[in-house]
């Protein structure tokens, strides 16, 4: 019987838990009393997730396809069928002709391993991980205006917060320990603003809740930076800050009364709400994927942290993933290097190219939608995707499907057979959190060691000895311990200098500091969603809290599949009611792009011309429904509004 | 007399457990298998053990927790004559993940029964007084023992009135029952559906219509119910008005069960844990319990 | 050595004392874990045994209810073969708190009447409880002496150490703690009348130290009668995070779920793990009827299992123990002493809500 300690694989809160195992099997877990986070608590996943990730049809062992089928085989024949393929693709059209699509699930040395795999062994420009399906926007974001592209705040701090400006993020739900600060913050007597256009468990714990339009985000915070300005009810040091005369000048047309036909927002509610904040410092902001998936989500951002920088207050951005912060921080990006240099930073590629032996491009590789795009086109012959069900977190499902099926070579490594995985030439079975060693960066930034806890199951191999063995077949080194790579980022990543294994080993982990960066107030661009007349309803896509991205892992968890088997999606009872649709009965949800089958159900929270979709296990989500049309500058699709509409299916 | 369901002469745990294990099941064979409709089919087991084939009894309400190996446990009522020696009967609604895979078993695989589980129906208080029995699709299942235990002993009890409701024709239980009782001249077989097809003479509507048709004394009668639960709420409502009293209408609660001995706690109304103090209640019983709602 | 015959164990003889019974059974105690945690573990000395610990998160319960438990595994490729598990080895739990071991009591008998489950009992025969005093209340949230299940018992330990200073006072409470303690009774002294004194005056003190109180007479009340109006559940609910924590830290609760589980082998387990009445699949049937799909009737639930009177006449007793670590683990405010408080306060606006409140 033992009982270890490690660090939890779901959500970025990063709790600390035990885990307890007797012969090969979890036996038992527990949160960590005296960690920051946990503080002696768990949620519905970290209870009930250790037997999924452990699951009887766990990959095993390598596979390979023949014909038509994926048959098992040998390490060895694995990696030299990958390698000989992609030597072959090298051969025939280059570098730019493969593409790596990393994960943010998996530990900092692998993410950083896998952007050298790809910049420096295979030399492509094509290397991004699976934070562009989902949060990127926040990197040229705050980039742009706190300089920080991570949470300001500290996870603990939150209680003592005067006032919150929470923009579509279901705390509550997706991040449990979060959202039980916030719920203090509120008890404290934190002012708590919640911007989403349905009602959610967020709702209790709210002093006011604007529900805007979705799609219409910017419309409403610039507006909000107009009140602000207008009414002087800035902070003082905010009018020192660079670009506050441009700021203040360019939002000069911007009509507050008219937010009533355009954002569906009373005017009165959004002067009052700014006013709260305002008076309430200091103030957080916080923005969940309601934001970072939306229309024009890098400007969203923009807008967003430019409030907060106005009322001198700080910013939290909502990552979900557990090492979402990690993957980017290492530079898991088509457009940055590690520690947040752009790729057309000349003095920051010498420095990387020194270091990785290798060219650099200054221009950004395809970026991961890009590259699913491109393995149907052609551009790209060759596709790696590390530790991402890319076939569903794609938007566009059947366009996603049938570009990855083109693919001359998909290699894919993950636990389970997964969608992606069962079109792929070549699986890898990878390793859990549970059985491999490395760290994680939450999203307080607290940079914490995972711990191997069990024996690989079958076969399965940390994706850190993949990349080794695939680089070495390709004749490169890339070393296997973490220790050594945690040990490389250190030296050449600012943020992580000091940082090393046996630091972060110890309790709690090390929070990477906060660099001294001029913030600066940015201009944001106008713009709201175009909806199409033939698709009258507006999508609202959200998760639950026991079902984690595409469900692979959560799924397989008795318990939490339990929680909702029957997949749903909700209408406002009056707008059933207009279109003679019956609760429990199956209706179709189309867009432009593709259709998923729902079971109705009823709750006047939605409002009308809304239909919320959550997300649930495997196929059927509302990334189906979601087009290729990207923020362009983040490269983020559009999955938090679409227009679609809904009928009963006979 | 105030009526109560009676305590039941076995319950596995309770008077015996022959494998000296709660939770580890005996092994059936099944015998046959028959269609009933698209969605149910009634199984015929036989426990591989002889002698222990030889001693098993139960009695009409009771339940089993069925182990269908390689998917899980689930619970199904007796739904066949309990004088029969040979064999018992359980009729399956394929919907979870256990019955699911139940219907794709064939005849001579095998299952795990736990059981005879919970209580049965007051078929010693019954004696004597006039039947109705109001049934709906499947609920027809768990009452079909007590129909045969009710016309094997056919002298001991008054006039007897069977209601039977389903969505078409097609998707009745025991159509060759039916058939059967339909002829009698000892029982008022009347049976309704929604949905009619073209050989469908009888009544067309939901089944408390036919209540409309029984004649009974409601001093000296007893009301058993098992169905959907929209047709017990009516059907209960309905026979209030007529005059039974709360003790005198009897049903079998539903509810989501995992262990079958009351341990897990799945299958609990306030205190009382349906499977080893149910599933029959009377009404009088129920609403003495704040979470049940009719 | 006579059951109820107290002795008196010398601290430095601790280690000889549970040493030796390390020979007949594996020793489990509160253990130091990472930064600062204190879990109760296999130990491997008796110098490992952390006395002074606060809490503990993961109650020992899991040491009789696993958290994860393999019921028997069986063959079903070919003829049906059913194995039975493993029978679990003897194991003393040193350092057991008395409200833990109350809750202990409770399973027992919810666990053997009036059916036996033959995995707890099996577990709970092979396991000797050498209960600790609590000589103050060890946290914040403990409130023991509202649920009658502490700081120290009459009865219901196998053995009770009291920590007088330099020594332990030592009690035999059952058959099976005189057994464990027979073979190494020599190092125990006859307890004299000054360490009776000694306990009394801590016994005393202790019960003055406690911060949570919890009214439950009243809460059992109204709960037992259904006072409760929905609209009070319901606002208690609203903020559940349905993370099954309370029902998974309590000591008391005990509702399982059971899964066959597919094994490397090709074999299947029949496990059991702790499952809670707060998730909205605990009650969900194939039909998809869900007769507590609210979360207010989850947490009504909750409470009415605890707090009423029809399952004090069931159960023996209430099922709080007072441990405290319901308002721990709670990622919002439904720990038992929130909840009953709040009910109090509902019920009194509501009841008479011309009445101008009172600090409650």
């Amino acid at each position: 019987m033992s009982l270890a300690f490690t660090t939890c694989g779901f959500c970025s809160a990063g709790c600390g838990m035990y885990v307890q195992v007797e012969g090969g099997r979890v036996i038992g877990v527990c949160g960590s009393a005296n960690h920051p986070v946990s503080s002696g608590r768990l949620c519905i996943k970290g209870w009930n997730a250790t037997p999924a990730i452990l699951g009887p049809d766990r990959l095993k062992k390598p596979l390979v396809r023949k014909g038509d089928r994926l048959e098992p085989v040998t390490w060895e024949e694995a990696i030299s069928f990958a390698a000989s393929s992609i030597r072959r693709i090298l051969d025939d059209v280059g570098p730019q002709g493969i593409g790596v699509i990393g994960s943010a699930r998996t530990t900092n040395e692998e993410c950083y391993s896998l952007v050298k795999f790809a910049r420096s062994v295979i030399g492509t420009a094509n290397i991004d991980g699976a934070n562009r399906f989902s949060d990127f926007s926040l990197v040229p974001g705050l980039l742009a205006t706190t300089g920080v592209p991570a949470s300001q705040v500290d996870i603990n701090a939150l209680p003592r917060a005067g006032s919150m400006l929470i923009v579509g993020a279901n705390v509550t739900e997706q991040l449990p320990h979060i959202g039980s600060r916030i719920e203090q913050a509120a008890l404290n007597g934190c002012r708590i603003i919640s911007v989403d256009p349905r009602v959610s468990r967020l709702n209790p714990h709210t002093h006011m809740w604007l529900h805007p339009k979705p799609g219409t985000d910017l419309l409403w915070a610039r507006a909000m930076l107009k009140v602000i300005l207008d009414s002087s009810s800035y902070a003082e040091t905010a009018a020192e800050l660079g670009g506050f005369q441009e700021l203040k000048s360019s939002l000069g047309d911007i009509e507050v009364s008219q937010l009533k036909y355009s954002c569906w927002l009373e005017p009165e509610d959004l002067i009052r709400a700014t006013q709260i904040l305002a008076d309430n410092p200091p103030v957080v902001v916080m923005f969940g994927l309601g934001v970072l998936q939306q229309v024009n989500s890098t400007e969203l951002v923009k807008a967003l942290a430019d409030i907060a920088l106005l009322l001198g207050g700080s910013v939290m951005p909502l990552r979900g993933q557990n090492n979402a912060q990690g993957a980017s921080d290492v530079g898991l990006a088509c457009d940055y290097l590690p520690g947040y240099a752009h790729v057309s930073d000349p003095a920051a590629r010498k420095m990387w190219e020194l270091l990785w032996n290798c060219k650099l491009p200054a221009e950004p590789g395809l970026s991961a939608v890009e590259m699913v795009n491109a393995c149907g086109s052609g551009e790209l012959k060759g596709l790696v995707v590390f530790g991402e069900n890319v076939a569903l977190s794609a938007p566009n499902t059947q366009v996603s499907m049938d570009a990855l099926r083109k693919a001359e070579f998909l290699a894919v490594s993950d636990m389970y057979l997964t969608e992606t995985a069962s079109l792929a030439h070549v699986v890898f079975p990878a390793c859990s959190f549970l059985e491999k060693d490395g760290t994680f960066t939450s999203i307080e930034r607290r940079v914490q060691r995972v711990r191997k806890v069990v024996e690989p199951v079958g076969e399965s191999k940390p994706d850190l000895e993949i990349i080794a063995d695939l680089a070495k077949a390709l004749g490169s080194e890339i070393s296997r311990e973490p220790a050594k790579i945690l040990g490389e980022i250190a030296a050449n990543v600012a943020w992580y200098r000091g940082l090393s294994l046996d630091k972060v080993s110890e309790p709690w982990g090390v929070q990477w500091k906060i660099p001294e960066v001029e913030p600066t107030l940015v201009l944001v661009a106008d713009g709201a969603y175009q909806e199409k007349a033939e698709y009258p309803f507006l999508l609202i896509a959200s998760r639950q809290v026991y079902n984690q991205h595409t469900g692979t892992v959560s799924a397989r968890c008795p318990v939490l599949l339990r929680e909702y088997p029957d997949t749903y999606a909700e209408l406002n009872e009056a707008d059933a009611e207009r279109l003679g649709l019956r609760p429990n009965r199956e209706i179709r949800i189309s867009s432009e792009h593709g259709s998923i089958l729902r079971i109705l159900m009823l709750n006047d929270g939605v409002p009308q011309g809304c239909i919320h979709v959550p997300h649930f296990f495997g196929g059927d989500s509302p990334n189906a429904l979601a087009s290729y049309e990207c923020d362009p500058i983040s490269g983020v699709p559009v999955y938090k509004t679409c227009s679609v509409k809904v009928e009963a299916v006979k | 007399m105030v009526l109560t369901p009676s305590k039941p002469l076995r319950m596995w745990g309770v008077t015996d457990s022959p494998s000296a294990d709660l939770y580890v099941p005996m092994i059936a064979v099944i015998e046959d298998i028959i269609d009933e409709t698209p969605d149910t089919k009634t199984f015929r087991l036989r426990f591989e053990d002889d002698e222990y084939a030889q001693s098993f009894s139960w009695e009409p309400g009771q339940f089993v927790e069925v182990t269908v190996f390689g998917a899980g446990e689930a619970p199904i009522g007796f739904a066949s004559d309990p004088a029969e020696k040979r064999f018992f009967e359980l009729t399956v609604v394929a919907r979870g993940k256990v019955t699911k895979a139940m219907h794709a078993m064939q005849k001579g695989d095998r299952l795990g029964i736990r059981g005879p589980l919970g209580n049965c129906w007051p078929l010693e208080a019954m004696k004597g007084m006039d039947i109705v029995i109001i049934s709906g699709g499947c609920g027809l299942a768990p009452l079909r023992p007590a129909i045969l235990h009710i016309l094997r002993n056919r002298g001991d009890y008054g006039d007897f009135w069977l209601l039977y409701g389903a969505r078409t024709p097609a998707d009745r239980d025991y159509k060759y029952d039916l058939e059967k009782w339909a002829k009698r001249d000892d029982m008022h077989l009347l049976q309704t559906v929604d949905v009619a097809d073209e050989n469908w003479t009888e009544t067309v509507g939901v089944v408390t219509v036919l209540l409309e048709k029984i004649k009974v004394n409601p001093e000296n009668a007893v009301a058993l119910t098992c169905g959907p639960p929209v047709m017990i709420k009516f059907s209960t409502i309905e026979l209030l008005d007529m005059g039974f009293s709360e003790d005198r209408i009897v049903t079998s609660q539903e509810r989501y069960m995992k262990c079958g001995v009351g341990k897990c706690g799945h299958c609990c109304v306030n205190h009382v844990y349906l499977c080893t103090e149910g599933p029959v209640f009377t009404y009088a019983q129920l609403r003495a319990l704040p979470e049940f709602r009719l | 050595m006579r059951e109820s015959e107290a002795a008196v164990l010398k601290k430095s003889d601790v280690s000889a004392f549970f040493g030796s019974l390390a020979s007949d059974m594996r020793l489990i105690a509160p253990k130091e874990a990472f930064g600062g945690d204190v879990i109760f573990d296999a130990i491997e000395s008796p110098k490992d045994i952390v006395w002074d610990y606060g809490h503990d998160i993961y109650p020992p319960k899991r040491f009789l209810l696993p958290h994860y438990e393999e019921m028997f595994r069986y063959d079903c490729r070919g003829r049906i073969h059913i194995q039975p598990a493993p029978k679990p080895s003897p194991q003393a739990i040193i350092g057991i708190r008395s409200c833990d071991i109350s809750a202990i009591r409770f399973q027992e008998r919810f666990f053997t009447q009036p059916i036996v489950d033959p995995y707890y009992k099996d577990r709970l025969d092979a396991t000797v409880l050498f209960g600790l005093v609590c000589t103050k209340p060890p946290r914040r949230e403990c409130f023991c002496i509202c649920c009658d299940s502490g700081p120290w018992l009459e009865s219901g330990f196998d053995v009770q150490l009291t920590d007088l200073g330099d020594r332990f006072l030592y009690e035999v409470g059952s058959d099976k703690g005189a057994k464990a303690t027979e073979p190494r009774a020599y190092l125990l002294t006859p307890a004299r009348s000054e360490d009776f004194a000694e306990r009394r005056r801590l016994e005393l003190q202790a019960d003055s130290l406690f911060q949570t109180t919890s009214y439950i007479a009243k809460a059992i009340t109204y709960i037992s009668a259904d006072e409760v109006p929905d609209e009070v559940w319901e606002e208690l609910g609203s903020t559940c995070f349905r993370c099954g924590a309370c029902t998974n830290l309590c000591p008391v609760c005990t509702c399982f779920t059971v899964d066959d589980v597919e094994n490397t082998d090709g074999t299947f387990s029949r496990c059991r793990s702790w499952d809670s009445c707060q998730f909205s699949g605990f009650t969900r049937e194939a039909s998809g009827h869900n007769p507590r799909s609210a979360y207010g009737q989850r947490v009504q639930r909750r409470f009415y299992h605890k707090c009423s009177y029809q399952y004090i006449m069931r159960d023996g007793r209430h099922g709080c123990v007072g441990c405290g670590r319901c308002i721990t683990a709670c990622l919002t405010n439904l720990g038992l002493p929130d909840v009953v408080k709040r009910i109090r306060r509902a019920m009194h606006a509501y009841l008479e809500p011309e009445t101008k409140r009172s600090e409650v």
